[in-house]
């Protein structure tokens, strides 16, 4: 009887050392996300292709969010900063679609626009509070939907 | 005590030293032993023939890698920010014959199945007359003793005297806080920094008489009223953003053939040719905001010794404020901040974001303010 509970013991250990490595690089694994849709909308001639691909990444980061904020896995010190970062990805949203005041991106500066995303992410990253654990959230939740 | 480790060097090269970063030291280690500075481990290269050019450039580099430093270029390629810097200020280093060139590279801790290990997680290339002199790893103590091995390398290689005419400092990193700074490395989440513990480190490698004649903040948001206040009693002129930056950084290569670009005395319009060139590669190569400026101290200093340093000190008494209780803009759009005393002496590039809400912005004063909402 003490086997199978050392071996559970043993197994969590492993699974906790083994995930703090993995946490501490999230942030990174969000911007690799935003990077490959970068290359994916390039990648494409299709400008309604451009277009849907670069609107389902920030749907399915946005759908992220609002999960984990939902299900109350973000602490309320940190909620503020997921906030910021989800109203972040709403304007990008919008420009895309050309609402709430934006002039919709045209066929021709999907690409352009794309990269922009992208890197106005990394640099808010900088700036935004968001723990590893939220960020790992985000990510399991991505890797989910996609 | 730790064993210094001696090699005779004769064509060390940048990947030398990358890559075999101690196999031949630890064999010539028996030929060859000292003693060490602290923590400090060192490699020196005597030169095989003494250097013939006079050393008229000193540069420090501190490039900071403790942290998320991954960004993407327009391809969507990987790249990490503070290596990408680290490869610039070698080849830096590397075509200046009349230059010393200390690099410091400040790296997260290794891991081992999670767990961070103390180690040397701080280095040194030590180049001079364009060839590798020297190299250290230390251990970093990003506490309040954050530049003693900065400074106490750059003791032990830097040519005594006040005889080098010209010298910068230039900084890579993420945005120095101006208060609270706790989490700024990422292997040391209990410690931080600030732009004053910055300030302190300056103060600690100059004298009155070896001001930086150049200091380079390549960071997001360095270009704020209290930052360049509190680096102005070390340096003649400062070159910041006063926007964020994308990682890619500044641009590196006006800082590439030093005796052409860079005479003596010439400071103001090298930084110039520095900004200007920084800041085309950004506008060229990134969608967001790009804005560089040059701040010439000398004419700013009675402006900036007229501030009141609390009117753009934000709240000490705690963290430093989350992105979402802040909000950033422009000092100029906001008559409150009462810049006008500070536009004399700035000179500003700047290119809007080409998407968003700013970009019909079509101008910046150079000074960053913020508001913070409690």
């Amino acid at each position: 009887m003490i086997m199978p509970n050392v071996r559970a013991i043993a197994a969590l250990l492993v699974l906790g050392f083994l995930a703090l490595p993995v946490q501490a690089q999230q942030t990174n694994q969000i911007k690799k996300y935003l990077g490959e849709t970068v290359a994916s909308v390039r990648a494409t001639p299709d400008p309604v292709q451009k277009r849907e691909i670069l609107n389902q990444s920030l749907n399915n980061l946005s759908k992220a969010i609002d999960r984990i904020e939902s299900a109350g896995l973000i602490p309320a010190e940190e909620r503020a900063g997921m906030e910021v970062f989800e109203s972040t990805l709403q304007d990008k949203r919008d420009e895309l679609a050309g609402v709430n005041g934006f002039t919709r991106i045209p066929d021709s500066k999907l690409d352009s626009y794309s990269s922009y995303v992208m890197q106005d992410v990394e640099q808010a990253a900088e700036t935004v509070t968001i723990s590893l654990v939220a960020a790992l959230l985000i990510i399991i939740i991505l890797i989910l939907i996609v | 005590m730790h064993c210094a480790r001696v090699r005779f060097f004769a064509s060390a090269t940048l990947l030398d030293s990358l890559i075999f970063p101690r196999a031949g030291c630890v064999a010539l280690a028996i030929l060859l032993s000292g003693c060490s500075l602290g923590s400090v481990t060192q490699r020196v290269f005597p030169m095989m023939e003494k250097a013939t050019t006079e050393t008229r450039y000193s540069l420090i580099y501190v490039i900071h890698g403790d942290g998320d430093y991954l960004y993407h270029d327009e391809a969507g390629r990987a790249f990490q920010a503070d290596r990408e810097a680290l490869a610039r200020a070698v080849e830096v280093a590397e075509q200046n014959p009349s230059a010393e060139v200390f690099i410091f590279h400040e790296r997260s801790r290794r891991r081992f199945l999670g767990l961070r290990l103390p180690g040397r997680d701080g280095r040194l290339l030590f180049y001079r007359g364009g060839r590798l002199e020297a190299e250290a790893e230390y251990r970093r103590d990003p506490g309040a003793a954050r530049f003693d091995p900065v400074e106490e390398l750059y003791r032990r290689f830097s040519t005594p005297g006040d005889s080098i005419p010209t010298r910068a400092f230039l900084y890579f990193g993420h945005e120095i806080p101006e208060f609270g700074g706790i989490g700024y490395d990422r292997s040391y989440r209990n410690s931080s920094f600030t732009v004053d513990d910055l300030a302190a480190g300056l103060g600690r490698l100059t004298t009155d008489s070896t001001r930086f004649d150049l200091v380079v903040l390549s960071t997001c948001y360095g270009g704020t009223p209290y930052t360049v206040r509190a680096l102005a009693p070390y340096s003649h002129t400062i070159v910041a953003s006063p926007e964020t930056l994308h990682l890619g950084y500044f641009d590196q290569g006006a800082f590439e053939r030093l005796d052409v670009t860079w005479p003596v005395g010439e400071t103001t319009r090298f930084a110039r040719q520095f900004a200007g060139q920084a800041f085309e590669r950004l506008a060229n190569a990134v969608e967001t905001v790009v804005s560089v400026a040059v701040y010439d101290i000398d004419r700013l200093r009675g402006s900036l010794s007229a501030l009141d340093p609390d009117r753009f000190r934000y709240p000490s008494d705690g963290e430093y404020p989350p992105f979402s209780k802040s909000t950033r803009f422009d000092c100029a759009d906001d008559p409150a901040s009462a810049i006008s005393d500070l536009q004399d002496g700035v000179d500003v590039l700047f290119r809007p974001a080409q998407f968003g809400r700013q970009q019909s912005k079509s101008s910046h004063s150079g000074w960053q303010c913020r508001t913070i909402f409690k």
